[in-house]
């Protein structure tokens, strides 16, 4: 395959955004079916509300933190499309962070690209900001504070880990990896913690050192006895009080109907109506009388189990651990929309330089499972919704089937990791505490 | 609250003062109840617009006194408390109005996003044809969805920013991802201009078509189908004339002695959830679940670290 300049890439990808969103705005004014998500109609008048000094709650269905709104305010007097060209530059900002992060780990340019390539030239995702979601502002948060622990900025890391968590409830997920990662063998007072290169990912840990299989063990047994550090209370304190003054400021404006729509909401959200989730159908036959305590904790369960078993084997190499407990966190959902696989789409490049996952045929079939499964849900759920044929039964199976596909792609995502921590281990006094041989 | 004192027979001085006062006290409590009569009046003109005009909505009104939609209590607005004096504004002692001529209703589309449809057609008196172009005069349909579809108000918005409808507003229940057992019904009203294009059709007669976007809740459970019925729209025409300074004054068009409802009811039927799924479902849900993140973990617990003896992907 020819090289391809990171350059050219980011200059073509801004520029296809652009006409996208022109053709969407030319699509609106034309045709019936409207280019535009209906999410960007939502957050423009609750915007045009907060311009007027009104609550963007007035707007039905605007579940979201204020911040959303108070970005898009321009749309009221500047243009409609501000909003979409926000969104979209944060997207290209994703690219931008996707291509620094594996450049500081050492990935090749050309590696670095193609990787890119996969968020850039994903059909998802060109079209996810260009239609006016707001997923890839978080998106480019998650990254950027990546990109923080990386470079040793743990405080700044904290301030938009706070600042996500606010917008968006799903990187709660996140702590404990973070706060696991922060341990005192990679951060040292006045030293940058030292990266894991690429280049070392052929390498198996030295034998006069503990495998790093020991070291996870080790590492959770250091973080129970050495749990309270300075950076972790830190990154506590500093992510606590950003998510707490932020949610008290919007408290204090609007009232319990932010609490109500912005995060409560978010927690307690049960829809019976078809979704991908595989709770979808247990919810609606259920709908007419409450759920007992047993039987939340037993949907629950698989979801705790599985978030607390990735964490534990794989924090350490952190970018990987996101990714998975991401397309974990969303298959085993009560509520699985389209626009969620944006927040693991956007950490999959991340992976793919440490992945031994051959294209052909493992690679493809994973793919193609996946989208075969997705494929078959909507075929369904289009016989049900835009025919109104009774096919709630065979929509269940296909939700089934979809959770199985997303199973089989995170099997396949571990099996064929080359696992490296994202940090090296540091002795007392800065130096490598673990080396690596060559085979 | 006409209180009948009962005072004791007994001519004392002190118990005829008694007396006096309580009668004293009796008339003050009257004349505070017709004071708060008065004011609950001119209250309920005020909501109303002012004294025998319309506000922009009619069903607005219904909705300030009322939580749900109850169709008795509807009709009841609609016959005592909704100034119907466009026949006096008119000055017309005859109060010469058009009168529908038929109305047919039907449901099109299939899925859970359908069109409720009515085609209306108004037969009058052609010295009227000018009163009507020239007072600004509308057509209001109000439907009482049944419970089980919805209106989105913003759909309806994007159709009146098209043109499709002069206006258009849902009142009630607003809430789109509530299913029907859990929610309440809604109204639908909706404003169609009388322009002189529609008039200068016909000479005697005038026809509104109107398509209403609608969407299905999900049903309470059943057997595969529920079947949820539509009644008859409630049509009113409302004029802005320029001597009453554009206020609106309105006059009901009674629809029940056309017979195409009558014959036969508007229905839709929308799928269910089928009860005798519940166990199955429920325990595959579980148990799928489980099985999935069971293998995660145990892969998770496998995995090695010397995946470095892998041989690395080259470039």
């Amino acid at each position: 395959m020819p090289g391809i300049s990171f350059q050219s890439l980011f200059i073509f990808s801004a520029l296809f955004r652009v006409f996208l969103i022109i053709y969407g705005e030319w699509q609106d004014a034309n045709m019936e079916v409207r280019y535009t998500d209906i999410d960007y109609f939502v957050f423009s008048d609750a915007a045009t509300l907060m311009a007027s000094g009104k609550s963007p709650y007035e707007r039905s269905t605007y579940c979201y933190s204020p911040l959303i709104a108070f970005l898009l305010m321009p749309n009221s007097f500047l243009h409609q499309t501000w909003g979409k060209f926000l969104f979209s530059a944060s997207d290209l900002l994703v690219g931008l962070l996707i291509h620094r992060i594996l450049k500081l780990r050492g990935v090749p340019e050309k590696l670095c690209t193609y990787s890119t390539m996969v968020w850039l030239f994903n059909p998802f995702t060109f079209t996810i900001g260009t239609r006016g979601n707001c997923e890839p502002i978080i998106c480019s948060m998650i990254l950027w504070i990546l990109m923080c622990l990386m470079n040793g900025h743990v405080l700044q890391a904290a301030f938009w880990y706070g600042l996500v968590v606010h917008m968006r409830i799903y990187p709660i997920i996140y702590a404990l990896p973070i706060v696991l990662l922060l341990d005192p063998q990679h951060f040292q007072p006045g030293k940058k913690p030292v990266l894991v290169e690429w280049s070392s990912r052929a390498l198996k840990p030295s034998s006069a050192t503990s495998s790093s299989k020991t070291s996870i063990t080790q590492y959770i047994w250091n973080f129970c006895i050495n749990m309270i550090t300075w950076r972790r209370v830190m990154f506590g304190i500093i992510s606590a009080s950003t998510f707490f003054f932020l949610t008290g400021l919007s408290f204090h404006l609007y009232g319990w109907d932010f609490l109500h729509e912005a995060l409560l909401y978010h927690l307690t959200r049960t829809d019976p109506r078809h979704n991908f989730s595989i709770y979808f159908y247990h919810i609606y036959l259920h709908y007419e009388h409450e759920f007992s305590i047993l039987e939340k904790l037993i949907s629950f369960l698989p979801q705790f189990i599985v978030q607390l078993v990735l964490i534990s084997r794989f924090a350490l190499d952190l970018p990987f651990c996101l990714f998975l407990q991401t397309l974990a966190f969303v298959a085993f959902n009560k509520v699985i929309t389209a626009q969620y696989f944006v927040w693991f789409f956007c950490l999959l490049p991340l992976i793919l330089p440490w992945s031994n996952i051959k294209l052909v045929w493992k690679g493809l079939a994973c793919i193609i499972l996946w989208i075969g499964a997705q494929t078959n849900w909507l075929a369904w759920a289009y016989l049900l919704e835009f025919r109104g044929k009774n096919v709630f039964f065979q929509l269940w199976v296909a939700s089934l089937l979809f959770l199985a596909a997303n199973t089989f792609v995170i099997i396949n995502t571990i099996c064929s990791h080359l696992y490296s921590p994202l940090f090296q281990q540091l002795k007392q006094g800065g130096k490598l505490k673990q080396g690596y041989e060559r085979i | 609250m006409r209180g009948t004192l009962i005072v004791s027979a007994h001519g004392s001085d002190e118990q005829m003062e008694a007396r006096l006062l309580l009668v004293r006290i009796n008339s003050v409590l009257q004349f505070v109840l017709i004071f708060l009569t008065i004011i609950r009046s001119y209250v309920h003109a005020s909501t109303t617009g002012q004294a025998g005009y319309v506000d922009k909505y009619i069903t607005k009104t219904y909705f300030e006194k009322h939580d749900s939609l109850i169709d008795p209590e509807f009709d009841n607005f609609i016959a005592n408390e909704i100034p119907l004096t466009l026949c006096k504004v008119l000055e017309d002692g005859n109060c010469v109005l058009p009168t529908l001529s038929n109305l047919h209703r039907s449901v099109i589309g299939e899925g859970s996003h359908r069109h409720l449809s009515s085609s209306i057609i108004f037969k009058f008196q052609p010295e009227l044809k000018i009163k009507l172009v020239a007072h600004s005069c509308e057509v209001i349909m109000t439907e009482r969805l049944p419970s089980g579809v919805f209106a989105d108000p913003f759909e309806l918005q994007h159709l009146v920013q098209r043109g499709v409808f002069s206006d258009a507003a849902v009142f009630g229940d607003t809430n789109l991802e509530l299913p029907s057992f859990r929610s309440n019904r809604s109204v639908v009203e909706i404003h169609m201009s009388i322009g002189s294009k529609m008039l200068s059709r016909h000479h005697d007669k005038f026809e509104i078509n109107c398509e209403v976007p609608l969407h299905a809740r999900y049903p309470p459970l059943g057997l595969g189908f529920s079947r949820v019925e539509f009644g008859q729209p409630d049509l009113f025409m409302c004029c802005s004339l320029e001597v009453n300074g554009f206020k609106r004054s309105c006059a009901y068009l009674p629809t029940n002695n056309i017979s195409d409802y009558k014959a036969s009811p508007l229905a839709w039927e929308i799928p269910c959830g089928i009860r005798e799924h519940a166990g199955v479902v429920s325990a595959i849900t579980y148990c799928f679940a489980l099985v999935s993140a069971l293998l995660i973990v145990v892969l998770s617990f496998c995995y090695t670290d010397n995946k470095g003896s892998s041989k690395p992907k080259s470039l």
